[in-house]
């Protein structure tokens, strides 16, 4: 019973982190229509400015900082070179994050190195918030879920209940008449990919501290932050909670799920001409746990290709 | 992004310019992922031939003239191995480099194997410096391929005898590995030292490798088996995502780790890494005088002190070099299978003690050193202040597994 708890805090404060990062790539795109393939680098970029910036402003104040610097990047990206390719269409944009994604990350190795950097928790935060049976529960995972519920109730309210989340909308669904109402519409642009790039910067400098900081945790979180934008719906806020959540769960229910394909078939007799065909059959369940949410992903695609909570495909 | 880049001497520059009565240099082909999320573990392999190489050329080189290093990019596959491995055989590479993962040396030593059985006369050498998979030596093994790492069987058995007697191994194990190639070695390895050890393995778990994030999952099930000693072959964030998870969690459990002395890995895990142990192949500590002496002549020459498998790839080019001085030239060029012949035999003298090549499987037997992290510890890893105190030292012949009966070598007439 303890462990099952545990494994659905961990997979929920898991899956809040996935929003965190996933947020903004999905609003980027709502909006935009460009899936932006830098936004992970933006969250490394996040954890790497905090990192350089601890020992200067302390942990706290290097977070804050860490996410508006994060957050200035993304705007010098959208206004000196998005803009510029934008009337070529998608493709270039795409293709102008991509290669902004590798700049990124190279540049990383030459200020900081090819190996891991020592971004740590500060003592402070180094606590257990409870314990049960015999396992702590790190005050950290709190604070980082608690970061991630913020910034979501944040984002929700401004959208929903304030003037300019009216303007952001407007412009997200029907560009020209915005701008032919008056509103700058580059400006809001410009504005929500800066905000979009600062939560990943956010979310960077939070996790680095908590997994590890370095060149390879665009890559490493990159991939999953797709997943979890597919599987929600491209530009929805509320299907990229669900879906981050979700995948979270599932990643860290199933490691404890030692079954595998073999037993499930015992339930009509065949486990033993499973277990002779060996291979998949015999594949337990735990060391997919990492592959599972593709699968949900493919499923999605299958079934529902808009995403969970979609409008457009 | 270089394709390939030489390092050029003056000397074979001059040779050329004297005419090409000559013959040509030996060509030794570093093959490595020199970029992308795998470069960090490629470079430091290339440091390693670069700073023997040299060493090699300095006394002399091979028959009269300096050995030509020639740097690829495999590019983190087996794809772009093979790849370069075609263009290096084009280029007349004769001897192969590579350590950096398993996978790439399968695919590498197939490649390699394929390519002598339909170029007679052209044979390629392939230097194993760090692919650790059991298979490399057991049914995959061939006469051009040689290891000079050590591989599961030998790493598990002197933790777990180095543990036991340090009295901090205890009678549950978990055993908690990547799911390809080396990570069963490793599961298996430690499965089979549990009678030795006095221990029982209480679960084991094979995951996706560099996928997960988040390892508390993972830490909620080590934390349910009761475990006291978790083992695992883990390398680079999957072993310090799992170490900072089980601290985060507060797990009293001790590691036995391999690939703990990473570059960077220490200075991610800061206090927590404290008490935990590794085998390595090499510690200077343990290896005095010597030991001494070679971490300084490394740093004065690579610009940093040679760490993890490193030294292991100098004492491999090392013997390599020792076999070429023993191989004559034939009309000017290198036999590689007379080559193949003379490191089957050969030995060295390395800080560590003697290393020797098995002819039975091509399998270096080299001594191995189990560490523990601590403040004590002469050399600091990361600028920290913790390094890897040595607590057993085995020689060759202690920490030595059998050769695998799955490898029937076949030697060319």
């Amino acid at each position: 019973m303890d462990t099952f708890v545990f494994s659905l805090l961990n997979g929920t404060v898991y899956g809040l982190l996935l929003f965190m990062v996933s947020a903004g790539l999905t609003l980027v795109f709502g909006m935009m229509g460009v899936l932006n393939f830098a936004h992970a680098s933006f969250y490394m970029l996040g954890a790497y400015f905090a990192y350089s910036l601890q020992g200067l402003l302390g942990f706290g104040p290097a977070v804050v900082t860490a996410t508006l610097l994060a957050g200035a990047v993304g705007v010098v990206v959208e206004r000196f070179f998005l803009r510029r390719v934008h009337h070529h269409g998608h493709a270039h944009e795409l293709l102008l994050t991509f290669g902004l994604s590798f700049i990124i990350a190279e540049a990383i190795k030459l200020f900081f190195g090819n190996f891991p950097v020592d971004y740590r928790i500060p003592p402070a935060l180094d606590f257990a918030a409870f314990t049960l049976g015999r396992q702590q529960y790190p005050a950290y995972r709190v604070l980082m879920a608690a970061v991630a519920l913020a910034m979501f109730g944040t984002l929700y309210l401004l959208l929903t209940r304030t003037r300019i989340g009216i303007i952001v909308r407007a412009a997200i669904h029907r560009p020209r008449m915005a701008q032919a109402l008056g509103h700058n519409v580059q400006l809001v642009f410009m504005g929500v990919f800066g905000v979009g790039a600062a939560l990943a910067g956010l979310a960077g400098a939070v996790a680095g501290a908590f997994y590890t900081t370095n060149p390879n945790m665009a890559l490493e979180v990159g991939v999953m932050v797709f997943v979890v934008v597919v599987v929600g719906g491209l530009g929805s806020l509320g299907g990229a909670m669900l879906a981050s959540l979700l995948i979270g769960i599932v990643t860290s229910l199933a490691v404890s799920v030692d079954s595998s394909l073999a037993d499930l078939l015992a339930l009509v007799g065949a486990q033993a001409w499973a277990q002779d065909i060996g291979g998949l059959m015999t594949l337990k369940v735990s060391s997919l746990a990492a592959t599972l949410p593709f699968l949900l992903m493919l499923l999605i695609l299958l079934v529902r290709p808009s995403g969970l909570m979609g409008e457009k495909t | 992004m270089f394709a390939r880049s030489t390092i050029s001497t003056a000397v074979p520059m001059l040779a050329l310019l004297c005419g090409m009565a000559q013959a040509a240099p030996v060509k030794i082909g570093v093959l490595e992922s020199l970029s992308g999320p795998q470069a960090s573990t490629g470079q430091a392999y290339r440091a390693a031939v670069r700073y023997a190489i040299d060493k090699l050329n300095a006394s002399g080189g091979w028959n009269g003239q300096p050995v030509q290093l020639m740097e690829y990019d495999n590019q983190g596959g087996p794809t772009g191995a093979s790849d370069k491995l075609k263009a290096a055989a084009a280029e007349g590479v004769q001897i192969i480099v590579q350590g950096g993962s398993s996978a790439i040396g399968g695919q590498i030593t197939e490649d390699v194997r394929k390519h002598n059985l339909r170029n007679p006369g052209k044979e390629i050498l392939y230097i194993n410096v760090g692919a650790e998979a059991a298979e490399l030596t057991g049914e995959k093994c061939n006469f051009h391929h040689f290891r000079f790492a050590a591989n599961a069987q030998v790493r598990a058995k002197a933790l777990v005898q180095a543990m036991k007697q340090a009295k901090t191994l205890g009678g549950k194990v978990y055993s908690i590995n990547q799911n390809y190639s080396w990570g069963q070695d490793m599961e298996k390895a430690i499965v089979d030292n549990a009678a030795a050890g006095g221990y029982t393995v209480v679960e084991k778990t094979l995951h996706d490798t560099n996928k997960i994030q988040d390892f508390a999952p993972y830490v909620a099930k080590i934390s349910a088996s009761g475990a006291d000693t978790v083992m695992t072959g883990n390398w680079s964030n999957d072993l310090l995502l799992l170490m900072k998870a089980s601290k985060a969690a507060g797990l009293k459990v001790r590691f036995g780790t391999v690939f703990l002395d990473q570059a960077g890995n220490i200075a991610t895990a800061g206090e927590q890494a404290a008490g935990h142990f590794v085998a390595q192949t090499f510690n200077a500590e343990a290896a005095g005088t010597e030991g001494d002496r070679f971490m300084a002549d490394y740093k004065a020459r690579s610009g940093h002190l040679p760490v993890a498998t490193e030294p292991q790839t100098v004492f491999g080019l090392d013997m390599v070099a020792d076999a070429l001085k023993r191989t004559k030239p034939e009309n000017g060029d290198l036999n590689v299978n007379a080559l193949a012949r003379n490191l089957e035999t050969t030995k060295l003298k390395t800080p560590m003690g003697e290393a020797s090549m098995r002819a039975a499987d091509h399998q270096v037997l080299l001594p191995i050193v189990v560490s523990m992290v601590s403040k004590d510890a002469k050399y600091k890893a990361d600028d920290t202040d913790l390094g890897f105190k040595p607590v057993k030292v085995f020689t060759a012949e202690e920490a030595a597994a059998p050769a695998q009966a799955s490898c029937k070598m076949q030697r060319p007439s």
